[in-house]
């Protein structure tokens, strides 16, 4: 602090580009009094515009829900309605679309859970000091590299691997209604298990490290070895963190779009179980993100396909503020237990 | 009952459990290395000087689909526009969130929750919501007319495509930044109280630029996601690939580049992969290289920010 010769008091503070002039207005000015009102209202803006969110979403919905009603998510056979609705027929049924939105999240949801949580435990708990760092650097990286990359990488090797390796000489004896090609549900589920899979490594992770050292000590004290502290207390410990996890990676894997629609086949189809087990991953689906990246395009212009595009982006829409309602309070449980107090998420 | 010594003290469990974090670790790490690795190696080959420079152009030869100028121009269009657009708002959002509001408020829980979905609301959603909103014949002034005689607006340009972006990456940003306010000591406000400054003067003087490293993590961030977003600009943009105005590098031009419709490097590399209707493998590994290194230079800028906030908090 330093007086200058005209009187001003001035400070130099850590990281402020310059010093301050104390003395130039110490009073409650007019930006004191005005500043709150304008920040408040962006905050209470930016939490509100998921409101006008769904209200602009469902509104355009509102048409195929009237006339549908529940036969919308009941009722199958989308890819021919949506040819038939260039002649003006408005029919829509999406449980095709649900039930490939549906296997390739909890498929890629098992991928990410069984590889992540190992590497959630690695970087929390295993991993050699100086390869903490540039593992989690590289878990950022898989967090950070765009949709459509995942999508052209499955596309020009996940989906040519399956071909040739997996699929059988003689699928088309098998299955009759489709051609079963590399583009099919396994290979959604390998491409969405990877894009997700560090989301769901972070939220471990961070849950495994917020358990207080006290109960490790606790454990290791009583003679148990440092994996059945992990496994016995550490996990138990941090369930509803990874809960929180699980949830959010599988919002992600539901609205995922763009890379799902270059791998999974583009069509409504239901991966027939009695087909075996292996033929059912190597069906072709679409998802409800991923039909309204495909017929977003000029179909928004006939008004019915419209509404029944935007009745998938309803229902994403509803999956999605479930989804992160149930990770909120998963979140506020492993808090509670954390003994931390504050409504915040992680 | 927990069974202390069940599996014994150093029991197989113990050891095959350990193994496979291991092999879990290095099959993600090797996915990771292998991703960028391909890319490059597959993207350089398609990287050089003309289609740096050329436009795209519509042909069904596979070395004829024309260059990225206009997707890069059209990437960097629209990840500064719409970091330009969200940041002030979530400045204000944080600063608030972070300084004024308190947490047993009924209205910061709403906020809260609402920050909190709007993070979880996939792409695709905002998408259809610009589509929804910005195709009303109010807006007519962002992307021009649709049909002709049509009372709705067209709905899909860089304007259009930088606001939605904006409402979809604001919660990511709020959060960085509220987290970098916060990180700022204690003792650095109730200095600047002490010595007399108000509460927005502390914030403004003292506070902000504490967290400016931390607030440049949240930037980089933002435009991270911007840059990496495919369905919202696939939505928003409209599927063309060249720019909607000619010369649109002139300054006049300007204003109806940003009204008129266009294309990203994302955009670019869906159209142009076997899987989009362009079916040119290499231009979209070409794009796909280019967007692995602003991702890469990104998350660079990222680490050494974050670097920096750790060094200043000591």
């Amino acid at each position: 602090m330093t007086v200058r010769a005209d009187g001003a008091i001035l400070v130099a503070q850590p990281g402020a580009p310059s010093t301050i002039d104390l003395t130039e207005r110490v009073s409650s000015t007019a930006s004191d009094r005005f500043m709150p009102y304008l920040l408040g209202a962006a905050a209470i803006f930016s939490g509100l515009l998921v409101m006008f969110l769904i209200y602009f979403v469902v509104q355009r919905a509102w048409p195929v829900f009237h006339s549908e009603g529940l036969r919308f998510v009941t009722s199958g056979g989308w890819d021919t309605q949506l040819e038939d609705s260039w002649g003006g027929a408005s029919f829509f049924g999406v449980r095709e679309l649900i039930a490939g939105s549906v296997l390739s999240t909890l498929g890629a949801l098992l991928l990410s859970v069984v590889l992540g949580l190992g590497c959630a435990i690695f970087i929390s708990e295993l991993a050699p000091r100086w390869l903490k760092r540039p593992f989690e650097t590289v878990v950022q990286l898989l967090a950070g590299i765009p949709s459509v990359v995942f999508g052209l990488v499955g596309l020009m090797v996940v989906v040519p691997f399956i071909e040739s390796h997996l699929v059988p000489m003689n699928s088309g004896n098998v299955v009759t209604e489709i051609p079963i090609a590399g583009s099919c549900l396994l290979a959604a589920i390998i491409v969405v298990g990877f894009m997700i899979l560090p989301f769901f490594v972070t939220v471990a992770s961070d849950s495994l490290r917020a358990i207080p050292r006290s109960y490790i000590d606790g454990g290791l004290a009583l003679g148990m070895t440092r994996w059945r502290t992990i496994t016995r207390i550490q996990l138990p410990a941090a369930a509803p963190g990874l809960v929180a996890g699980i949830v959010l990676a599988a919002a992600r894997g539901v609205g995922e779009a763009i890379a799902i629609s270059m791998v999974a086949g583009a069509i409504a189809f239901i991966p027939n179980l009695a087909h075996g087990p292996l033929y059912a991953l190597l069906e072709p689906i679409r998802t409800m993100a991923a039909a309204i990246v495909e017929n977003g395009g000029e179909a928004m212009d006939v008004p019915a396909m419209a509404a029944a595009l935007f009745g998938l982006a309803s229902l994403l829409l509803l999956l999605s503020v479930v989804l992160s309602l149930v990770a909120r309070w998963s979140f506020g449980v492993f808090n509670r237990r954390m003994g931390v107090v504050s409504d915040r998420a992680l | 009952m927990l069974s202390i010594h069940g599996g014994g003290r150093h029991g197989l469990g113990s050891k095959v459990g350990t193994v496979l974090c291991w092999i879990a670790s290095i099959i993600v790490a090797a996915v990771c290395i292998s991703i960028i690795g391909y890319l490059l190696w597959k993207g350089g080959h398609s990287i050089n000087w003309r289609f740096l420079t050329s436009d795209p152009a519509a042909s069904l030869m596979e070395d004829a689909a024309g260059g990225v100028r206009t997707p890069m121009a059209g990437t960097a269009i629209l990840t500064l526009l719409s970091i330009a657009l969200a940041l002030p708002v979530a400045i204000g959002a944080a600063v608030y969130l972070a300084e004024y509001m308190n947490e047993r408020w009924w209205i910061t829980r709403i906020v809260r929750i609402g920050l909190e979905t709007l993070a979880s609301v996939p792409s695709v959603v905002f998408g259809m919501f610009g589509l929804s909103v910005f195709t009303l014949g109010t807006f007519k002034f962002l992307s021009g007319s649709g049909a002709e005689g049509s009372q709705a607006a067209f709905g899909r340009s860089f304007l259009v495509a930088s606001i939605v972006m904006a409402v979809h990456i604001l919660p990511f940003v709020i959060k960085v930044a509220e987290e970098a306010i916060r990180n700022v000591p204690a003792s650095l406000r109730q200095g600047a109280l002490a010595l007399g400054m108000t509460k927005w003067r502390t914030i403004s003087k003292v506070v902000l630029p504490a967290a400016r490293s931390g607030i440049a993590t949240a930037v980089v961030l933002g435009m991270g996601l911007a840059a990496g977003d495919t369905a919202i600009v696939w939505l928003t943009l409209g599927g063309s690939m060249t720019m909607g105005v000619d010369k649109w590098w002139q300054v006049g031009n300007w204003i109806a580049t940003l009204r008129g419709a266009g294309s990203t490097l994302t955009t670019f590399a869906y159209f142009n992969s076997p899987a989009g209707d362009g079916n040119s493998a290499g231009a979209a590994f070409g794009a796909a290289f280019l967007l692995v290194c602003i991702v890469l230079v990104f998350n660079l800028a990222a680490v050494v920010l974050f670097r920096r906030r750790n060094l200043n908090g000591r």
